[in-house]
């Protein structure tokens, strides 16, 4: 008890605690995220993704200094700007996709209206 | 907060991305949660980023989600766009058929081996001149209309004379009357390299000779049509 307590006093502070493990499964995630926010063409263009690089950048830095909780929460935080990333990717094709469509339709119109 | 207040009451949003927006309330009451303990400042910010980053993606999907919806419409309407407008170029060849069969009645063209040939007749022109005379123009000008409408079709414009007088003379009389016709054509505006000109004189006579009647047939200008694609038959 005494020693929880001890525990989340020093949560206070940045150095390791025993509940801290090394968040190795939340960089696993993190850089997945990063992969697909790529696959589907975000780049360092890709404002969320360059803060994302730079995140995990510093939550690699943190796990070799055994700053376990630091690492995690950055890893944390980047997992969620390279999706972030991602969305935004996916949203601009599909408004480009309708603005092909509309420009197509437009032709098609015309066309129509030339043989009428 | 302010950011999952937004979309929290968007019910599109809601629809298209529940479970972002789940994840964005669940992160945001634990940033509340931590802001109520004398736990870390930084545990607050975090989950509050957290929180706020869902609610971007929750957005950015839903977005996305009414965009796809938006094309698929769209896309139909090309479809059916695209048939009318299959439609209608069938509609339009089918008429444009109709249309040249309608003209090259008004012609009074006759189909012969050589093609489609339209005579003028020895009266077109002042006697033994190769001047066209003024009653010529009504018909001309219809070949004229024809050849505007027809944009590729051509035109051999042959000249013959029935065989009184010099062979030599009825030949440049005959060629004279088909250069007449011609120039007249081009004068309207119908370009040279549509229009052949030739002369047969006496040759190729489509009457008898003996009677006046006859030599008045043999005195006559021919106009021979091309094909659709501008083609003429050899000349004879």
């Amino acid at each position: 008890m005494i020693r929880h307590l001890f525990c989340m006093l020093l949560m206070t502070a940045v150095a390791g605690c025993a509940s801290d493990p090394a968040p190795t499964e939340q960089l696993r995630l993190t850089e997945q995220a990063m992969a697909q926010a790529r696959a589907v063409g975000a780049s360092e263009q890709t404002p969320a993704l360059a803060l994302a690089q730079e995140r995990l950048a510093a939550a690699t830095e943190a796990m070799k200094g055994e700053r376990y909780r630091e690492a995690r929460l950055l890893a944390e935080q980047a997992e969620l700007d390279a999706r972030l990333a991602e969305a935004r990717v996916l949203n601009d094709k599909s408004e480009q996709e309708l603005a092909e469509l509309h420009r197509r339709i437009a032709r098609m119109r015309e066309q129509l209206g030339a043989l009428q | 907060m302010a950011v999952f207040e937004g979309i929290s009451e968007a019910p599109q949003i809601l629809q298209d991305a529940p479970k972002d927006v789940v994840r964005a309330g669940e992160s945001l009451a634990r940033a509340k949660q931590f802001a109520g303990y004398w736990g870390s400042a930084e545990d607050v910010i975090h989950y509050a980023y957290l929180s706020k980053r869902y609610s971007e993606i929750a957005r950015q999907h839903s977005e996305q989600i009414q965009n796809q919806r938006r094309a698929t419409q769209l896309n139909m309407e090309l479809e059916r766009l695209r048939q009318a407008v299959q439609e209608a170029k069938l509609l339009d060849i089918q008429s444009q058929d109709r249309w040249l069969e309608d003209q090259l009645i008004s012609l009074a063209a006759a189909e012969t081996d050589r093609g489609l040939v339209m005579t003028l007749g020895d009266v077109l022109f002042r006697a033994a001149s190769a001047e066209l005379d003024a009653s010529a123009n009504r018909t001309l000008l219809k070949v004229v209309h024809f050849l505007q409408l027809n944009p590729k079709r051509r035109v051999r414009i042959e000249g013959y004379t029935d065989n009184r007088g010099d062979a030599a003379e009825n030949l440049a009389l005959s060629k004279a009357r088909a250069q007449a016709v011609g120039d007249f054509i081009q004068s309207i505006g119908i370009d040279a390299g549509r229009i052949e000109i030739v002369g047969y004189g006496e040759q190729h006579r489509i009457a008898e000779n003996a009677s006046a009647r006859g030599r008045a047939q043999n005195r006559r200008v021919e106009i021979l049509f091309s094909d659709e694609n501008g083609q003429l038959s050899n000349p004879r």
